[in-house]
């Protein structure tokens, strides 16, 4: 509902981005205020860092315990829609009606489908350094950011094509296979390969491995073994009967006819995928035999021959024909093809003749050529070479040559133009050579073979000196002087290239103008005559088999293509791109050094005679081993494990990202922060010793959710450590490395860590702190920080470290050295060193700041006005939590809803707008109907299922009274089941339902609204929580698992039977809101709330409006508070909506939430009544008057104020000296509290003062400097321009003697240890803050608590900092707690919007379990009444009993319990539903 | 490559070691020095202490001829280099100081920064992977505690270190040598070269520390790049310390084969033989 109109048309929706603490809050304020919100978050689940602690200060709560709620409220809000996975690309338009581009990455998994219960995270076999939990554990490629995610659904990870993959020629998914072959299933991997290509044994042999040399894992030692991998994967497929194995599935018959020629990798691959597409395929072969090169070029010993024959058996087990013997331009003719109705032919016909050396004498005998050497030996024949052999080359063919040479007998030098390093040969294939006994003569080339009689002669060989480009810019030897002749030379062998016999292609276009090579395009391969097409070495020119293989595939698809009429290019990738290859996930430097695992070989003496395999390749648990070395790159491996393990059918590999737009009317930013990274600042040995950790780490360490368990040990050998060191201000308040700021959290964080590790501890723990300033200003944060030191025994030592090493004795604990305050060197060893790292600016802040276009600062924050906190740069954009400066939860929370408010007063007209509230039919009166109870049994996949016996707990349940349907389910949450409950509660009137399942805490709301829509009132229902109460608690005794699921199923039957329909009941609400105090907090609020449209009466006590900041004169930055004060002043005072009332005071309040009545009392006698429906008490507080330092008998002491108004009403005079001491009246055993102000405001009078007057002196005398956050860049500024600082300790006080005119002020200086004497002209006092004196008698007015120190009591101290406990009492301002005007602008907003959430409603709804009277039993003892703690619980004087006021009541049972007569009971657990629920456990 | 070369005193006298490994190893690196004629003191000690005028415009007539030259310069000398840097860096982020240099020494300056320290030239112009592709003896099994002492680190914004806290420089080159450079926090503390003469029994202690926790590290050796931090380390020591310290142009020669290497070792106070000989043997 509206309450403001405009002209305007507005969009009543936000967008939130970032899902942390600070997004949730804004999302539900703006959700529950009435405004539609998307909320988006780039990672896969919403919750930020504070799903990462473990504990909270000051309550020490369990962090995740107080934000769950949140999660499952934003998660289940009608009106909130979260956007995981998304990023800001754009926004265009105005405040009102903004247009948002927003960009999503595929998450791969369907996240209405998936249930999450991780059975696809069990099977991946990917795993990667949890980031969530500070990369001390990991993970899976699919996974689920935490236990308690919202959603509540896995996503997978990817990164771009692994090199491997983009490298290969046949496109295999090699990280997939590899990570098959690590999880030990080498079926699977096979048939991975075998689908991208068919030779996996002989590829695994002898396949030159792009991959490999593209493997990142070579930046870190040497690359993944692949080709090994792959000899292993087929080696272990083909021990299996041939007609077992899975091969893939071949499409239906097609009528196209193929011939290809030439039975080589190319050939026979091309003929392979036609096949598989139904084809019927002919292959002719020139040669007696096939497979090519792979058979005759490759000897024996590299790729024994029987790999060969298998593979193409498999290859004809497709229905693949093979003619030999047949030879193009021979036996047969191209056009003689085509006439006997091959629709298409396939040219693979290879490069099969030797290229000629050019050298003087190749033509004697004796002068071979290797390819036809290797053939010759392929073939069978009987090859002789003599006793001495030369080998010309330096490729795998001359390596090839010279082995088999060589085992022939024969003694064998390779001579090679280049050096080793630049031979094209594999170098494990020369190291094998050298193995066996060939020579190397390197820079070496032949000149001359001498004629004798015909036979080869002296053989004369010349150095080459070095090669060089010719002009045509082909590489050409520059020889030396050095010759050598070689006698008795039997054999040269040829092996420098090899060319191809293109004489068949007759006078069609298809060959170069030399007519060596096919010509065709490099990427269809299609050929210039229609129909043709072709690849392999005949196209390229020698190359790799791999090549041939992935050009005969691809070739294979052109065919296809061209056969069905499509065109040849449309939608097909031929190479990946660059910027898509995956670079290595981490530093190189980051991963352990693990070399490779070697296959082993067979004795270079025993193999050299013989043709025995060399390589013997892995055993399977080598392979696993080796293959455990991936990186994996492209993080998932696509190896499709999941896909087959989810049940629900929720994975989807093909999902793409996408990009869209929403139109909002305003934004809120709440990136949150990025944790420093140390690694920066290399001393301090993070990433260097393993025991020190992080400050998120640690949290993580503590955390029960953590990779522990919650069992403090320390990384390096899970040893509970009895010393801990903890370092503040790493990554803080250092100018070095860009951070000049205070991070504001980490003194307060390290305190509650060191507490919490001192709890956690079996031993007695020692905590240290290194600390440079003690910073904890917020509420109760010192008396936590005295409790530390004076109860838990927490050290603070006030040092800088600055080394830090291994220890000494060799173990894992950590040396520290650090100089105490008088300069003495002290060297100490911890089990473990924790650093408390800064806040720094979110990651992409830029981008995003970009895509918003709102301006940034030099450290990447988005910082916000003084006056205007939470407002960017740009209109109808704002901001909150740690990305505007790095700031606590609490803030956070206030940050958060004060942005809600911003929005709420941009878009109040639209209010209501795109909001939708849910339709339910009319409920089914089931009063006096027997019970019909439908029980539901879920096997949660097999997360229950696989433990207890589903089945029989159903057959169970269907044997209990009243039960009249029982059913199983293998996902109950999943959306069609959702719909069966309902049918079911239709065709078998069920009037009460059971589900049993998992924890009711996410999924009963669920069910019971599926209820709601079945027309059934939702109370009718019981859950039992078979899952964490059974399966998963007994997995190992599954017997007894299914006999408890059946009493807890037979239990939450009994109940169920006795359970009533219970009915909310409503409540009008009062839409005027009553603000008391008129100071900044009050009028800001007062303002906030009208301009959201609702009505405020703003009562104040003084004669005028401005309370504490009329008193102040400029602000840090300089920016003038008096005109600021006076135009909120002013628009206050002009709009319509705000009644003010001054000189008037609260008297006495009646009523409660949404209706109430308040007698206001005005100084002159008048009363004034005032009808509301919420109340925000924003009284502020006082300055402490100081009692020391001879303040108010000496004229030359003021308080800082007084020295600010001095400044500007008067000026300064002649005052040349100026001494400041801080913590006059704060931080003592009195008055326990830091006032949070008066560093700040020391540090800005000095800088005035030295703006006025650079040449005065000014002195500040402090205990600690608390300028948090970006405070502290005034501080070096301070510094920077010759303020002079000197601390002071509590019981070395300054002492102060008046001097004339002038005071002297005594000092110890720290760090000369001498006393200093200072003529003070001008003496401040930072004098603190406290509560009012009436505060006390207006709390009690409106019933809400104080603290001990006398300001007002939150609702929780971190995430309801401006809520009281009870609904509809706001609170803001000093009365607080001590805060600066910009924070008490930000609360007053806060505290607006949540009123809003209240009013915006018309009406209240009480929660249905709540409790009832029965007035004949009450006996009026009133126990209920204390016992109550949201005051739900009213005494009714008149008729002597205690009624329940029901929208009041948050059903906790507390006044139920204490009720001596039974007279009270809570809706839905009543005695005797208690009691049959027992009875039914209990049998 | 040709690069201009400025000495200092040092490397004439305590540190000629120091000198000679310099040009050994650039012979080796196919660099050519080529020694600035005419070199002026650059006045590390007093002109810096007592004549702020005079402290930059020693470095600047140096300044002036290396302009002249036109080459890069490398300035082995930490303390040399210190000078000369901080010297070329006022004058060209100081327009008085820079114009009353060139009145004063009647030149212009182009501003342009020629000035490196010796090591980190070898390091970030030359390139580790230049460097180790020319090793021929790699100093396995050889564990070397890198001390940078002040001079060439600090202020950062003049010597332009990669880290003042925790450089890798020194340790970066000894890795690409084939050493392996310990893990120590004490590489920038201070070796009490300002105090050697004055209160020996100070430096003592404060060298005699460093010494110590190289050896507590693991290390074989010390390697540093100071002639003054040389001769503290190897001077100043406790009584029975007797673990060695390198320049590291001299392990550099070593790793590279330079046959001048047997000159240098009996230039030390501390006996390096065992080291040298171990590294020779293998």
């Amino acid at each position: 509902m509206s309450n403001v109109q405009t002209d305007k048309k507005l969009t009543g929706a936000a967008m939130v981005v970032g899902g942390g603490i600070s997004g949730m809050q804004s999302a539900l304020d703006l959700a529950e205020s009435g405004i539609k919100v998307y909320l988006l978050d780039e990672k896969p689940a919403i919750g930020g860092t504070m799903a990462r602690l473990d504990k909270t200060f000051p309550t020490n709560d369990c962090a995740m315990c107080i934000m769950s709620p949140k999660l499952v409220d934003t998660g289940r809000h009608n009106n909130i829609e979260i956007i995981t996975g998304a990023k800001v690309k754009e926004v265009t338009g105005e405040p009102g009606n903004f247009k948002v581009k927003v960009h999503q990455r595929a998450r791969y998994i369907d996240i209405d489908k998936c249930t999450g219960c991780g059975d696809c995270a069990g099977v991946c076999p990917v795993e990667l350094p949890n980031e969530f939990n500070g990369e001390i554990d990991t993970r899976k490629a699919t996974y689920k950011l935490y236990a308690q995610a919202t959603p509540n659904a896995f996503a997978i990870d990817k990164r771009g094509v692994a090199p491997c993959k983009a490298t290969c020629p046949a496109g295999i998914n090699v990280q997939g296979y590899v990570q098959l072959i690590k999880s030990g299933k080498f079926i699977d991997a096979w048939k991975m390969i075998y689908e991208e290509m068919p030779f996996p044994a002989i590829c695994g042999r002898i396949c030159a491995h792009p991959c490999q040399t593209a493997c990142n894992r070579a930046k870190v030692d040497e690359p993944i073994q692949i080709a090994t991998l792959k000899r292993l994967a087929a080696d272990m497929a083909y021990q299996m009967d041939m007609n077992e194995l899975p091969l893939p599935e071949k499409e239906a018959v097609r009528d196209e006819k193929v011939a290809v020629i030439g039975s080589g990798p190319a050939g026979l691959a091309c003929a392979h995928f036609l096949a598989l597409k139904g084809y019927s395929v002919t292959i002719f072969e020139a040669l007696p035999v096939t497979g090519g090169m792979m058979r005759i070029g490759i000897p024996e010993y590299r790729l024994p021959k029987k790999w060969v024959d298998y593979e193409i058996e498999l290859i004809k087990h497709l229905g693949v024909e093979i003619k030999v013997n047949t030879a193009l331009g021979k036996d047969i003719t191209i056009d003689g093809l085509f006439k006997e109705g091959f629709k298409s032919i396939f040219l693979g016909v290879g490069c099969q003749k030797g290229t000629s050396m050019r050298t003087p004498g190749e033509n004697l005998e004796g002068v071979i050529s290797a390819v036809d050497m290797l053939r010759n030996i392929g073939l069978g024949e009987k090859v002789e070479v003599g006793k001495k052999v030369l080998v010309v080359g330096g490729g795998n063919v001359a390596m090839d040559a010279a082995r088999s040479a060589r085992r022939a007998g024969a003694e064998v030098h390779v001579l090679y133009r280049r050096t080793r390093g630049e031979m094209p040969a594999a170098p494990e294939e020369v190291e094998e050579a050298m193995e066996e006994g060939v020579k190397f003569h390197f820079r070496t080339l032949i000149k001359e073979i001498k004629d004798n009689k015909g036979k080869i002669g002296v053989v004369e060989t010349i150095e080459v000196v070095r090669m060089e480009k010719d002009e045509k810019g082909k590489w050409v030897p520059v020889y030396g002087d050095k010759v050598t002749a070689w006698q008795d030379v039997d054999t040269v062998i040829s092996a420098i290239g090899q060319t191809a016999d293109l004489s068949f292609a007759g006078d069609k276009p298809l060959t170069n103008q030399w007519g060596d090579r096919i010509v065709a395009d490099p990427d269809t391969l299609a050929t210039n005559v229609p129909g043709i097409f072709t690849g392999g070495d005949v196209f390229t020119g020698p190359a790799l088999l791999i090549d041939a293989v992935g050009a005969g595939k691809q070739a294979a698809e052109s065919i296809h293509r061209y056969l069905q009429g499509e065109d040849l290019k449309a939608g097909r990738q031929f190479k990946v791109p660059e910027e898509k290859i995956s670079p290595i996930p981490r530093k190189a430097a980051s991963y352990p050094q693990q070399p490779k695992v070697k296959q082993a070989h067979a004795p270079a003496e025993r193999r050299a005679a013989n043709t025995e395999e060399v390589c013997l390749g892995f055993t399977p648990e080598q392979a696993q081993e080796e293959a455990a070395r991936c990186l994996n790159c492209a993080i998932c491996s696509e190896c499709m494990q999941c896909v087959d393990a989810c049940l629900p059918k929720a994975i989807d590999h093909d999902m793409q990202d996408r990009e869209f737009e929403i139109e909002v009317g305003a934004m809120v930013m709440n990136p949150g922060f990025k944790p420093y990274d140390p690694e920066d600042l290399q001393l301090y040995g993070y990433g260097r010793l393993p025991n020190v950790v992080t400050s998120i780490q640690f949290e993580r360490i503590l955390s029960a959710s953590g990779p522990y368990a919650g069992h403090m040990v320390r990384p390096s050998d899970h040893k509970e450590p009895t010393r801990i060191a903890w370092i503040q201000c790493v990554g803080s308040r250092n100018e070095r490395i860009g951070k000049g700021y205070c991070s504001s959290v980490c003194c307060m964080y390290a305190i509650k860590q060191a507490v919490i590790a001192k709890e956690h501890s079996h031993e007695p723990l020692s905590a240290k702190l290194f600390y440079m300033d003690m910073r904890t200003p917020g509420k109760d944060f010192e008396r936590y920080l005295n409790r530390a030191k004076e109860e838990q025994g927490v050290e603070f030592i006030r040092s800088r470290i600055y080394g830090i090493d291994p220890a000494l004795d060799g173990s894992d604990d950590v040396m520290i050295r650090y100089a105490d305050e008088d300069g003495k060197v002290f060297t100490e060893n911890y089990d473990m060193v924790v650093l408390s790292i800064g806040l720094s600016a979110p990651e992409g802040a830029k981008d995003l700041g970009q895509a918003c276009g709102i301006e940034l600062d030099k450290y990447g924050f988005c910082r916000t006005d003084t006056f205007a906190p939470g407002c960017s740069s740009r209109e109808g954009i704002y901001v909150s939590g740690a990305f505007s400066e790095p700031k606590d939860i609490p803030e956070t929370a206030v940050d958060a809803s004060a942005a809600a408010a911003m929005v709420s007063r941009l878009l109040a007209p639209a209010r209501g707008t795109m909001t939708e509230v849910q339709k339910f039919p009319p409920e089914k009166d089931v009063n006096n109907q027997l019970p019909r109870v439908g029980v539901f049994v879920c096997n949660c996949g097999i997360n229950i299922g696989s433990i207890v016996r589903v089945p029989e707990v159903a057959a169970f349940a269907s044997s209990l009274p009243g039960v009249v349907h029982t059913e199983e389910f293998l996902f109950s949450c999943s959306q069609d089941n959702i719909i069966k409950i309902k049918n079911r509660i239709q065709e078998h009137n069920l009037n009460r339902v059971v589900v049993a399942s998992c924890t009711p805490r996410t999924h009963a709301p669920l069910f019971q609204s599926s209820l709601k829509e079945a027309g059934l009132n939702p109370y009718l229902y019981e859950h039992a929580n078979i899952r964490e109460q059974s399966s998963w608690v007994h997995r190992e005794q599954p017997e007894d698992a299914t006999d408890k699921a059946k009493d807890l199923v037979g239990m939450a039957v009994a109940k169920v039977r006795l359970l009533k329909p219970v009915q909310t009941s409503f409540i009008d609400v009062n839409q005027r809101v009553l603000v008391v105090g008129g100071g900044v907090a009050g009028m800001t609020n007062a303002l906030s709330l009208a301009e959201q449209g609702y009505a405020v009466t703003l009562v104040e006590k003084t004669d005028q409006l401005g309370g504490r900041a009329t008193e102040l004169r400029y602000s840090l930055r300089g920016e003038d508070i008096p005109a600021f004060v006076e135009k909120l002043k002013s628009d206050i005072e002009a709009h319509p909506l705000v009644e003010i009332a001054l000189r008037a005071q609260v008297q006495e309040v009646t009523g409660y939430l949404g209706n109430y009545r308040t007698t206001l009392h005005k100084e002159d006698g008048f009363k004034v009544e005032v009808e509301h429906g919420a109340v925000v008490i924003a009284t502020g507080a006082d300055e402490t008057s100081p009692t020391e330092y001879l303040y108010g008998s000496h004229a030359a002491v003021l308080t800082q104020t007084q020295l600010e108004q001095k400044i500007v009403d008067q000026g300064l005079g002649n005052a040349k000296n100026i001494v400041m001491i801080n913590c006059v009246g704060s931080r003592i055993p009195e008055r326990p509290y830091c006032s949070r102000v008066c560093c700040t405001h020391a540090i800005k009078n000095a800088l005035k003062v030295k703006e006025l007057n650079p040449a005065a002196n000014v002195i500040v005398l402090y205990r600690d400097i608390r300028t948090y956050g970006f405070k502290e860049e005034y501080y070096t500024e301070a510094r920077r321009k010759g303020v002079i600082f000197i601390r002071y300790s509590l019981d070395d006080k300054p002492v102060v003697e008046a001097n004339g005119d002038r005071v002297t002020v005594t000092i110890t200086d720290h760090v000369l240890k001498q006393p200093i004497k200072i003529d003070a002209d001008i003496l401040a006092l930072s004098n603190g803050i406290q509560p009012r004196l009436d505060t006390e008698a207006l709390s009690q007015l409106f019933k809400v608590p104080l603290n001990a120190d006398g300001f007002y009591l939150e609702a929780h101290m971190k995430l309801r900092p401006v809520d009281f406990a009870a609904d509809g009492l706001y609170l803001c301002g000093l009365a607080h707690g001590p805060k600066n005007i910009t924070e008490t602008i930000a609360q007053a907003n806060a505290s607006s919007v949540r009123a809003v959430t209240l009013l915006s409603k018309g009406r209240l709804e009480s929660l249905g379990n709540t409790a009832e009277v029965d007035l004949e039993l009450c006996k009026g003892c009133g126990i209920c009444v204390s016992a109550c703690a949201y005051g739900a619980r009213v005494f009714d004087e008149r008729r002597g009993v205690a009624y329940v006021r029901e929208v009041l009541c948050q059903g906790c049972g507390a006044c139920v319990a204490a009720c001596p007569s039974g007279a009270t009971q809570q809706k839905g657990f009543e005695k005797e539903q208690l009691l049959a629920m027992m009875d039914a456990a209990l049998g | 490559m040709k690069l201009s070369y400025y000495p200092g005193c040092s490397l004439e006298a305590t540190a000629k070691e120091f000198d000679s490994s310099v040009r050994a190893v650039s012979k080796a690196l196919d660099i050519e020095l080529v020694e600035i004629p005419d070199w002026t003191c650059c006045g590390a000690t007093s002109a810096h202490a007592t004549n702020h005028r005079l402290s930059v415009g020693l470095p600047a007539l140096t300044i002036k001829q290396i302009q002249k030259m036109g080459l890069d310069c490398v300035v082995p000398c930490s303390a040399c280099f210190n000078r000369l840097k901080t010297t070329e860096y006022h004058m060209i982020h100081n327009a008085d100081i820079r114009q009353e240099m060139e009145k004063t020494l009647a030149f212009q300056f182009d501003q342009q920064p020629r000035v490196y320290d010796m090591l980190a030239y070898l390091v970030e112009k030359y390139g580790l992977k230049a460097i180790s592709q020319k090793v021929q003896k790699p100093l396995k099994n050889l564990k070397v505690a890198c001390y940078y002492g002040c001079l060439s680190v600090r202020p950062a914004e003049i010597t332009g270190i990669d880290s003042t806290e925790n450089p890798m420089q020194l340790d970066n080159l000894m890795k690409a040598l084939g050493a392996t450079p310990v893990s120590w926090s004490y590489k920038v503390d201070c070796c009490g070269a300002g105090h050697s003469v004055a209160k020996s029994a100070m430096v003592t202690n404060l060298s005699g520390k460093i010494l110590a926790k190289a050896r507590e590290a693991g290390a074989d050796a010390v390697v540093n790049s100071c002639p003054l931090c040389q001769t503290n380390l190897e001077m100043r020591r406790p009584q029975g310390e007797d673990i060695p310290v390198f320049f590291f142009t001299e392990l550099m020669g070593l790793a590279l084969g330079s046959p001048e290497a047997r000159d240098w070792w009996n230039k030390h106070l501390v006996d390096p033989s065992k080291i040298v000989n171990s590294i020779q043997a293998e």
